[in-house]
């Protein structure tokens, strides 16, 4: 399997098809006299901030703090939860158990929930 | 049943993306300036037009990704940006441009002046997506675009010079005004292959669950869809050829565009070319709008729905409602939609290039359409839009930016 091309940026699913995001990272663990392996997989604004420039990283993670979504570390999956790598990544999960919809909630709540007609129950 | 929808959606996708302001803009200009000369350029770019929105119906129906899906996940996020940042940028822009078409259709119904009528035409649009109605109310939006077919009753009346229409589809270099005419050229191109048209049909393809056996269907929706738009807007460029050209009528606004349907329809002319305008420019704004929150929530893995509560699809809903709220300052502030139009067009022609250039590779990556793969001809298709879109960018822009 070729990381890069198989798995990072690939849709993750959760085990009822639900979208969780994208592989947004990929933390690999370097090991003595082995070669390295895959640590956990990353979801999150962050993750992928910090792909495009480190600083936009640093910016994504202070503000997801500073607003109170989230505790500042991305979403983290290991290889072995995916059941799945084709196109997609399918992961043996409960989507709504992880972090994976920390912006989507928070912006539920705090912006959409605000406007009448969004069909959020107060 | 299923199938009549299929080729509804062509049809919608058609009167949003090719019966707009920028269409009708450009074919008027073009009819009024050079009578039947650039039809060969709008038959051409509704060819490539037809092949490139097949392409995206294919790779929605085989991997069940759109074009946004598939490039960030093919290509990363390095050089997602790009595509996506372009078609953020440009969306905006044309989204404005359709609002600003929107309130001067409204304006030749009332006589308010059009920036103020902008704001009814944008929280409608708002209105729509945000109340979840817009599924609802894209068969009936396909319905009233109908009313665009006005152009070709009106056409039709006048009595069209069947031979000069002939001679038009072979390119051929007027005696003077040579720069104006390739400009012309290129601003029917980059009018009619829309970028966002490509987005929002494969996301409705994806969403009504279209598989492999809906192929044939997709490759005949495209056709007819296409084929459905660019009639009209041979429409517009025939009705201003006959009544705007022989009177050395140049158009440069809306106003002299009304006059076109008047001696086909007499005092009906200005109330039926006001509807046909508001029409297809309200249709455009709905496709752009939830397009961008498309594109974005594809590139991103977010759920999208566009008939789903906005508390559900928080992030999404976020997204066209800010689009929105961009998109109506610049008419507030009293740009000129048209000349907003022909900025979004040159925009077009210079993203055209990386938004397919991705399409290529992706058609003939058997991962996401197996044995579906392009022939020759669609990736000829493909490389002549990349090709021309560059070509374009480096000649047209500037003297678009420069002249206009």
């Amino acid at each position: 399997m070729d990381l890069v091309r198989d798995v990072l940026d690939k849709q993750v699913r959760d085990r009822q098809g639900r979208k969780m995001g994208k592989v947004d990272g990929i933390v690999l663990e370097l090991r003595e006299d082995a070669p390295p392996r895959v640590a956990f997989l990353e979801i999150g604004p962050m993750t992928l901030a910090r792909r495009l420039a480190p600083w936009l990283g640093r910016l994504a993670q202070a503000i997801e703090i500073g607003l109170d979504v989230g505790d500042g570390c991305p979403l983290r999956l290991t290889l072995a939860q995916a059941r799945e790598i084709g196109i997609e990544v399918i992961v043996d999960i409960d989507a709504e158990r992880t972090r994976a919809w920390a912006w989507e909630q928070w912006l539920g709540r705090n912006v959409i929930a605000r406007i009448p007609g969004s069909g959020a129950r107060s | 049943m299923k199938k009549l929808l299929h080729v509804v959606l062509g049809v919608v996708t058609s009167i949003g993306g090719f019966v707009e302001v920028g269409s009708i803009s450009t074919s008027a200009q073009a009819g009024a300036s050079f009578r039947f000369r650039l039809v060969w350029s709008l038959a051409v770019a509704t060819v490539c037009l037809m092949f490139l929105i097949e392409m995206s119906g294919r790779l929605a129906a085989v991997s069940k990704h759109t074009l946004a899906d598939a490039v960030r996940e093919r290509f990363g996020v390095n050089f997602d940006v790009i595509p996506l940042s372009a078609e953020a940028v440009l969306d905006v822009l044309v989204l404005a441009a359709e609002l600003g078409g929107v309130a001067i259709a409204l304006h030749l119904m009332t006589g308010v002046p059009a920036r103020w009528l902008v704001l009814p035409a944008a929280i409608a649009v708002w209105l729509l997506l945000w109340l979840g109605t817009f599924g609802m109310i894209e068969n009936g939006l396909g319905l009233l675009g109908l009313v665009t077919l006005a152009f070709v009753v009106a056409a039709f009346r006048l009595g069209l010079p069947w031979r000069e229409v002939g001679a038009g589809l072979v390119p051929s270099l007027p005696a003077d005004h040579r720069a104006s005419y390739g400009f012309m050229a290129v601003s029917i191109l980059g009018a009619t292959i829309s970028p966002y048209m490509l987005n929002f049909y494969a996301s409705g393809a994806v969403e009504e669950k279209w598989k492999e056996s809906d192929l044939p269907m997709n490759r005949i929706t495209a056709g007819i869809g296409m084929g459905f738009g660019s009639v009209v807007s041979f429409g517009v460029l025939a009705v201003a050829a006959l009544t705007l050209q022989p009177a050395g009528i140049q158009v440069d606004g809306y106003e002299q565009a009304a006059l076109t349907l008047v001696p086909a329809f007499g005092r009906w002319g200005v109330p039926v070319f006001a509807a046909a305008l508001a029409v297809g420019c309200f249709g455009a704004a709905l496709e752009v709008a939830v397009n961008l929150a498309f594109a974005m929530a594809q590139a991103f893995g977010w759920n999208w729905d566009k008939n789903q509560k906005p508390a559900e699809d928080a992030r999404f809903s976020l997204v066209y409602t800010l689009a929105i709220l961009i998109a109506v300052a610049p008419i507030l502030a009293g740009v000129d939609p048209l000349r907003l139009t022909l900025v979004s067009m040159a925009i077009t022609v210079m993203v055209l290039p990386f938004v397919v250039m991705p399409f290529l590779v992706l058609m003939n990556d058997e991962h996401y359409v197996g044995r579906h793969r392009n022939g020759r001809l669609g990736n000829a298709v493909v490389a002549f839009v990349v090709v021309m879109g560059f070509v374009l960018a480096l000649v047209a822009v500037p003297l678009e930016i420069m002249g206009s």
